[in-house]
């Protein structure tokens, strides 16, 4: 059995819902692959510093297990088709250590209560930066003409072409 | 011939690096060895020994992928 430590980046969607709801998608799924769950704790919730699945916040909740090398396969392919953890870091690791403890068990304490995510962690569908910077009608109302007159300057150049290709051919 | 290269700016970590190597957790600490463009800075810049540097580099890229820290920008 090797110690392990692992950062899991939760989606807020199911953390708003219960905090032990999404800690069971954690340690449900390391049980499961035969893993000994030391401390888990939620870490922080914060602003991403990208966009991840469409999301601009998350939770992370960071853990210690022991587990067997053999497990760590299975149960990485089991977090990658997961839809509730968003991304995961697994490390090997020394020791706990004892602040991780510490928390561990505040956060097990009946009056620990996780603050609710705030509602804005969803990233807004949005132009580009072409779209914003103009109205929505105006691009419109420019093209319909554009393309009509583009249209017909072709259809006349190939003709103005073969005439004046003509007379210099016949003389 | 006077020579057209710039002064070295000074190494951000002036004590000893191995006092403290900021792992994928110390996002606020790590951020200091970032670029405006989010890259990372070279030894020259970080005054870190090539050891301590590589941890560091370990480090940003955990905590990239965690999205804790910018890949660009």
């Amino acid at each position: 059995m090797t110690l392990y430590e692992s950062m899991f980046l939760l989606d807020n969607a199911v953390v708003r819902e219960s905090w032990n709801k999404a800690k069971s998608a954690v340690t449900d799924t390391l049980e499961k692959h035969g893993a000994k769950v030391r401390t888990i704790r939620r870490w922080d919730e914060r602003k991403l510093a990208y966009s991840i699945k469409n999301k601009k916040r998350g939770t992370f909740a960071l853990c210690y297990y022991e587990m067997g090398t053999e497990n760590i396969a299975p149960m990485r392919r089991e977090f990658d088709l997961s839809d509730r953890v968003m991304r995961y870091l697994i490390l090997r690791t020394d020791e706990v250590p004892a602040t991780e403890l510490e928390l561990h068990q505040a956060e097990a304490a009946p009056d620990f209560a996780v603050p609710a995510p705030p509602p804005d962690d969803l990233v807004e569908p949005e132009m580009g930066p072409i779209g914003q910077g103009d109205d929505e009608g105006s691009p419109q109302e420019i093209m319909v003409p554009d393309l009509d007159e583009v249209g017909g300057d072709d259809g006349d150049r190939p003709r103005g072409k073969k005439n004046e290709g003509k007379p210099s051919t016949e003389a | 011939m006077a020579s057209s290269r710039r002064p070295a700016l000074p190494p951000i970590n002036k004590s000893s690096c191995e006092d403290h190597i900021p792992n994928y957790k110390d996002t606020d600490h790590l951020r200091k060895f970032l670029t405006a463009h989010g890259q990372i800075l070279s030894r020259k810049r970080t005054g870190y020994c090539a050891q301590c540097q590589k941890a560091l580099k370990q480090g940003i890229k955990r905590a990239r992928h965690m999205g804790l820290l910018p890949f660009v920008g």
